[in-house]
């Protein structure tokens, strides 16, 4: 079986940092969000993977997954074109549908196939409960033990991870209606989030990390004076100075570098080759690789993507503001790749740049 | 539910009969109550069976002296007849030169059986399976050829089935048909396996072939044959490879077997109701002993006390004198010969019930019993027995079992009360239509995982499922929680209620306006309120609003609970298959 991964989705939720930059290529704790996907699929016992894409992702993308993957452009429009164009390069009866852009575990996607696997039906459909911002691909009931997709009554959504058969439609959502009678379905339960808005971002961080211990690599430095707390990870090379604090839960990416008198704590990530000034304090925020962040800054709930520079003494407001997906009623900055704070700058809630 | 293996296999090393034991070690889960094996070795099947565990089945049998190349085994659940030795499978035909494991149920057995025995066939068993290696003998008698007279035999029957079997004049064949239930083939060196699951066979092989209904076939120790209604099918096409652990097969993707077997409580309602009409002497029987009885004593204990009392206020309400009695409190109670006893038991075994009604018998009263394991200890003990059909549950915390209880209890009360009961038959679309309310009961139960303490306040039917939903929390998610009479919460309770404090209301739609002052009680102190409410609503300040049939919106309630337990304790990192402290049958004091 193939598995076919659709990374080529506009991302409106995510503008204007999706306009540089295609969200499934976004680094979480290291790894692309992509990655994620392909990971499962992999441990599902699926090897070979079509990735539908378009020509920035294609540029972007970084698969450190070993699976053998064929990349195919976008020519049809919509989720449903996309599916369409990925199906081509599939030879077999059934495939493993997988969005590229949710952050599940392994196990997420061993279940898809297990129950597959265990049954006896054409089709299986994954879904999680969701109750805050539901604008998810589709909602879906359980009718007569068969799925049905609908719009309302009902917390239940499609989870992006499914087992169909090739077929001949127009509109993905009809055909899965289509294909419910002879289709099953589980309730996902574990972890799971699906990368939307700036929100979802900083949210998978704190999934990512909520139970994971702290594990600093040999190659790091880490200064004598440096305070590490717990649910750290530290990846090689990366260099922790003189009195900085990670308090954590935190990642701290492959040659990243924390400047003296630094705080950094509660679900934040700070990806490979960042420079973070010193006293600078970061907290539930997602630092993108080569980011430049100045001296004396605080940045919350932000996003800030790759390559940019943030300038020394930055403030990030992040209350009150109004996150679509979020139980707490905070959201910083969201910096798209590439762009430059003013030094000195307060910027937030709610700022898109 | 039963658990069905076939090996064959050609020089392997170790005994059949030890990997067959071990496969249906696997099978354990399933739930069974009884326990064979069959071989054939030099033309001749040998068949050991007994009523029992595995492990005592085993030794008492000396089943791992047992050999040959080609082997059944089967843990029966029984259904059909009880039971006992000469009801557990593998069922011979009168020759012994067929034999016979079957999962499912046959619909048409009687009127077979019935032809079977016109034409000379003996019957030494009462299950709707022995049919099966008859139907193969007769059409072997009449001309046929061993698969054709297979064939033929599954054509005969109606129903539904995983059946294998094998017959001695082909050493090395099995033969399999599959309808309904479950049937997958483990290819593996020299030896293949068939079996109700994966997991049985896992260890020895990762691919595998699973069986869709109307697949008929055979396996022999290098070859697997399959046709799906007079087609071959393409092995290497339906072949799979499976990377995953053998518990993780059996949950079917379901992340727990408490979730999935939440989602199985509308199959558990629709079977029970069906099989207890289908009992329909003993519901008569039930009736009327209740009718002519002083007082109705509903004993049972924990989830299963919490359907007795519910049941108990159904008949208050009608002016019975139903009195609900904590089964482990029975001493405190006297009984006469005009008092009938309600036991109420998932397992059947629970040690606390037995006790109570062994003293009530002693007093004379008549005992029904309501559990969930045929011909278990308690129904042993009973007048009458009724059933629940649920099925097994591997979950310790019962939730699709104490579904099927309020269900069987309902059904029972319209018969007392004299009532049409078709409403009945939409509990099944009620539940399912709770289960797409998953998000908000993930959202409640993820709130309270945060919290210490909780209280859950019902009136009149919505107070047995307060209880069940504050026990459910304490068992699975340990969140310390209590539930009351909302009337009762002013006359202590309340004393504990500050700022943040969740309070939780369970509203039937029934006594909305009394409960909405409750609300507002618990607002004053600052509480934050949560509403389960069918048809009318509280006013809380976060409320799940369902809307259903008045006579059954406690049907919408009970899966949101169990629920919200569900994610409060999967938010609190435990795992709610396996609570601490608490096992799935309470057989000591």
């Amino acid at each position: 079986m193939k598995a076919l991964v659709l990374a080529a989705g506009k991302g409106e939720g995510l503008y204007p940092y999706t306009k540089n930059q295609q969200k499934e290529t976004i680094s979480i704790l290291g790894k692309q969000i992509i990655s994620y996907a392909l990971e499962g699929i992999k441990k599902a016992g699926v090897n070979e993977a079509i990735i539908v894409t378009n020509d920035q992702t294609k540029k972007d993308l970084e698969i450190n997954v070993d699976i053998s993957y064929e990349i195919v452009n976008q020519k049809t429009p919509e989720i449903s074109g996309a599916v369409k164009d990925g199906m081509e390069k599939i030879d077999d009866e059934t495939f493993l549908l997988a969005f590229g852009d949710i952050i599940a575990p392994p196990e997420f996607y061993m279940s898809l196939m297990n129950s597959y696997v265990t049954g006896s039906s054409k089709a299986v459909f994954s879904l999680v409960p969701v109750y805050e911002g539901m604008q998810t691909y589709g909602l879906a009931k359980i009718i007569d033990n068969k799925i049905e997709i609908t719009k309302e009554n009902t917390t239940l959504a499609l989870a992006g991870a499914y087992i169909i058969p090739k077929g001949d439609f127009t509109d993905l959502l009809e055909y899965f209606k289509s294909l419910s009678n002879s289709s099953r379905y589980f309730i996902w339960s574990g972890k799971w989030i699906d990368i939307g808005y700036p929100e979802d971002l900083i949210n998978a961080i704190e999934l990512l990390l909520s139970d994971k211990k702290t594990i600093i690599s040999e190659n790091a430095e880490i200064s004598k004076t440096a305070i590490i707390g717990k649910g750290i990870i530290i990846d090689d090379k990366a260099i922790v100075d003189d009195y900085a604090v990670i308090k954590g839960p935190a990642y701290i990416g492959k040659e990243a570098y924390i400047g003296s008198y630094s705080l950094i704590r509660d679900y934040t990530s700070i990806e490979a080759n960042v420079k973070i000034g010193a006293y600078t304090e970061i907290t539930h925020s997602l630092i993108g690789e080569k980011a430049e962040i100045g001296s004396k800054s605080y940045l919350t709930f932000s996003v800030v993507g790759k390559n940019t520079k943030i300038g020394a003494s930055t403030i990030t407001v992040s209350y009150p503001a109004n996150p679509v997906r979020s139980k707490e009623n905070k959201l910083g900055a969201l910096i798209s790749p590439g762009e430059e704070i003013p030094h000195g700058s307060i910027i937030g809630p709610n700022f898109k740049k | 539910m039963c658990g069905i293996i076939g090996i064959i296999a050609k020089d392997k090393k170790e005994a059949l009969a030890s990997i067959t034991v071990q496969c249906l070690e696997r099978l354990e889960y399933r739930g069974y109550d009884s326990v064979g094996i069959a071989s054939i070795k030099n033309n001749q099947i040998e068949i050991r069976k007994a009523k029992g565990k595995l492990e005592e089945v085993v030794k008492k049998l000396n089943i791992l002296s047992m050999s040959g190349d080609t082997f059944l085994g089967h843990t029966r659940w029984a259904t059909h007849g009880e039971p006992t030795d000469y009801n557990a499978h593998p069922h011979t035909d009168c020759t012994n030169s067929i034999a016979v494991i079957h999962n499912g149920t046959i619909r048409n057995f009687n009127e077979l059986k019935e032809e079977l025995i016109s034409l000379g066939h003996t019957f030494k068993s009462e299950t709707d399976t022995e049919i099966i290696p008859h139907l193969i003998e007769e059409f072997k008698k009449r001309g046929m050829k061993n698969f054709e007279a297979f064939q033929s035999a599954v054509k005969a029957i109606q129903g539904t089935y995983a059946i294998l079997a094998i017959i001695k004049d082909e050493e090395n064949k099995i033969y399999f048909a599959k309808k309904d239930n479950p049937l997958v083939i483990g290819i593996a060196d020299k030896m293949n396996f068939i079996s109700s699951d994966i997991p049985s066979f896992l260890p020895y092989t990762n691919k595998i072939i699973i069986l869709i209904d109307g697949d008929i076939g055979y396996i022999t120790n290098k070859e697997v044959y399959i046709e799906n209604f007079g087609k071959p099918v393409k092995i290497e096409d339906r072949t799979k490879i499976i990377t995953w652990d053998a518990s993780a097969a059996s949950k079917e993707g379901f992340e727990h077997y408490m979730l999935k077997e939440i989602h199985e409580s509308p199959i558990a309602v629709e079977d029970t109701i069906s099989g207890m009409i289908a009992e329909i002497d003993k519901i008569k029987e039930s009736v009327k002993l209740i009718n002519s009885a002083r007082r109705i004593i509903v004993t049972a204990a924990g989830t299963s006390y919490h359907a007795g009392l519910l049941f108990s206020i159904l008949l208050q309400r009608e002016g019975y004198n139903a009195l609900p009695i904590i089964a482990s409190e029975y001493y405190n109670l006297k009984t006469t010969e005009e008092d009938v006893i309600l036991a109420i038991s998932q397992s059947g075994e629970t040690l606390d019930v037995i006790q109570a009604i062994k003293k009530f018998k002693q007093n004379g009263s008549s005992i029904i019993s309501l559990t969930n394991i045929i011909e278990s200890a308690i129904a042993r003990e009973s007048d009458v027995k009724l059933y629940t059909r649920a099925g097994p549950e591997i979950g310790v915390a019962a939730t699709k079992t104490f579904t099927s209880q309020v269900a069987a209890l309902m059904l029972l009360y319209n018969f007392i009360s004299q009532k049409d009961y078709s409403y009945l038959s939409k509990i099944k679309e009620i539940i399912r239509y709770a289960l797409n309310y998953q998000g908000e009961a993930r959202l409640i139960g993820e709130e309270l995982s945060t919290k210490n303490n909780a209280y859950y306040l019902g009136r009149g039917l919505s107070l047995p499922l307060a209880m069940e939903a504050a026990l459910k929390i304490k068992e699975i998610a340990y969140l310390h929680a209590e539930a009351y009479p909302a009337g009762e919460s002013k006359h202590g309770p309340i004393a504990l209620v500050e700022k943040g404090f969740p309070v939780i209301f369970i509203n039937d739609g029934e006594l909305t306006e009394d409960l909405q002052n409750n609300v507002q009680e618990m607002k004053a102190r600052k509480a934050i309120t949560y509403g389960i409410s069918v048809n009318k609503k509280l006013n809380t300040d976060k409320e799940l609003l369902l809307t259903t049939d008045e006579k059954l919106s406690i049907f919408a309630i009970i899966p949101i609970i169990q629920l919200i337990a569900y994610y409060a304790s999967v938010k609190r990192g435990n795992d709610p298959d396996k609570p601490r402290n608490l096992a799935k049958t309470v057989t000591v004091e």
